[in-house]
């Protein structure tokens, strides 16, 4: 490796500084912001007394509560006016509701062209069935871009509030870990394994199903993965966490939503420039109906689903053990 | 074959009133006990009898079909997880309620 700036020089760059923070030999936050742990609140018994005694003071000589006839008359009149007003905004409302158009009519202005094209050119541009997954995945898949991470940022804050260093404290007796309920892990119940056994794989096809066929029928993406992830809750609820970090750890986690929405965002940019309406893009939208039809429609739910599932499953995971 | 559609509608209707009274029993039940065995007793009621006579009496309205298949594979499902639902809540309340034997007697010797 050749640089141009000798060693010294090269040790006051930003670059240097900011090779070290990444790989961690430097954390810039040491000694410069301390972080504190708050103090519990502690009230003197003396402070404590003198304070009620300031207040009962303060309401008997300077406002004289019981007395003072302003301070009485401005206690009703307010009780008075907040309801006088809750009444007269409802009244508004519905004074207002009455002038919306009505349920289902044609000239209505909700029924306007875009539903119409939607209808009409719905199943020729996308090529699925589903009409609603071709919205959310083809004319407005930027949109499910922007939900889908908005569950993986979410997974982020989480785990940078709820983790727990791995090399905190280990040896714990089992008592403290009874006592401790991030740690205590029910005894295995032979009922519910048995058919956590019959039910999980069950659930896990159905789910695989439903993101399958979302252009097909009514489902995708979305349902399909919480149905996934709620399979792979029952299944760590009934063997525990030994056996579920045989195949799904933090890694797993990270990579099949990098993989996942990575190749949501480059198949979407793909077909956003290339495949802008009446240009080709060369995705073959295939005969509706088909199961592998419509185009990017397919992959794109498997990869939502993927992130739906892993995202349900590591907040579970996190907010029962703090990590998984 | 009038007579044979009142038949089938009488029937259907009577296995359905019978699962909705289930479901009112269950309600009852729940809101009427304060502890939670017997709230959790009064609640798989209607998680097994109850949806189980509503569905018979739904298959029955619509025959023999792909969509009554479904049906019954709801009423298998619920009847898979609901008791399981019902024994792991118990369980968990006799392991981490320590003032249990207020509550009702158990088997010591269990555990």
């Amino acid at each position: 490796m050749s640089r141009l700036l000798s060693e010294e020089e090269y040790r006051k760059t930003k670059a240097y500084r900011m090779k070290r923070w990444y790989h961690g030999d430097k954390d810039p936050y040491i000694s410069k912001v301390e972080m504190k742990p708050q103090k519990p609140f502690k009230e003197d018994v003396e402070l404590q007394r003198k304070r009620l005694h300031d207040e009962l003071i303060l309401n008997q000589r300077i406002y004289d509560v019981e007395h003072n006839n302003k301070i009485l008359a401005f206690r009703k009149f307010y009780r008075f006016i907040s309801v006088i007003f809750v009444a007269a905004l409802m009244a508004i409302l519905l004074y207002m509701v009455s002038y919306l158009p009505p349920t289902g009519d044609a000239t209505n202005p909700d029924n306007n062209e875009v539903a119409a094209k939607y209808i009409e050119d719905g199943m020729a541009d996308t090529g699925a069935v589903n009409i609603v997954t071709g919205m959310i995945l083809d004319y407005r898949a930027f949109d499910t871009l922007g939900e889908s991470n908005v569950l993986f940022i979410a997974t982020c804050a989480v785990l940078i509030l709820l983790r727990l260093d791995k090399n905190e404290k280990t040896d714990t007796t089992k008592e403290e870990e009874e006592e401790n309920d991030r740690l205590y892990e029910p005894k295995n119940d032979i009922i519910l394994q048995k058919v956590a056994f019959f039910l999980v794989p069950l659930i896990i096809i159905f789910g695989i199903y439903v993101i399958l066929n979302g252009h097909i029928s009514p489902g995708g993406g979305f349902s399909g993965g919480a149905i996934i992830g709620a399979g792979l809750i029952l299944y760590l609820n009934a063997f525990g966490f030994q056996k579920t970090e045989r195949f799904f750890t933090q890694k797993t986690y990270k990579w099949i939503c990098f993989v996942a929405l990575s190749f949501y965002c480059l198949a979407k940019t793909y077909s956003f420039y290339c495949g802008a309406h009446h240009l080709e893009t060369g995705i073959p939208l295939g005969t509706p109906g088909d199961i592998i039809s419509a185009g990017l429609i397919l992959p794109l739910n498997i990869c939502v689903g993927l992130v739906v599932a892993c995202t349900m499953y590591a907040f579970y995971a996190m907010f029962r053990k703090g990590g998984f | 074959m009038a007579i044979l559609e009142w038949i089938r509608f009488l029937v259907g209707a009577a296995f359905l009133l019978g699962g909705l009274t289930v479901f009112g029993i269950e309600l009852f039940g729940v809101f009427h006990y304060k502890y939670v065995l017997n709230r959790m007793h009064a609640a798989a009621l209607g998680d097994t009898l109850g949806i189980a006579l509503c569905m018979l009496g739904l298959v029955i309205f619509s025959g023999f079909n792909f969509t009554s298949v479904k049906m019954i594979l709801v009423v298998v499902f619920l009847w898979f997880a609901s008791p399981v639902a019902s024994h792991m809540v118990a369980r968990f309340e006799v392991s981490t309620n320590e003032e249990i034997e207020k509550e009702c007697e158990i088997d010591k010797g269990e555990e």
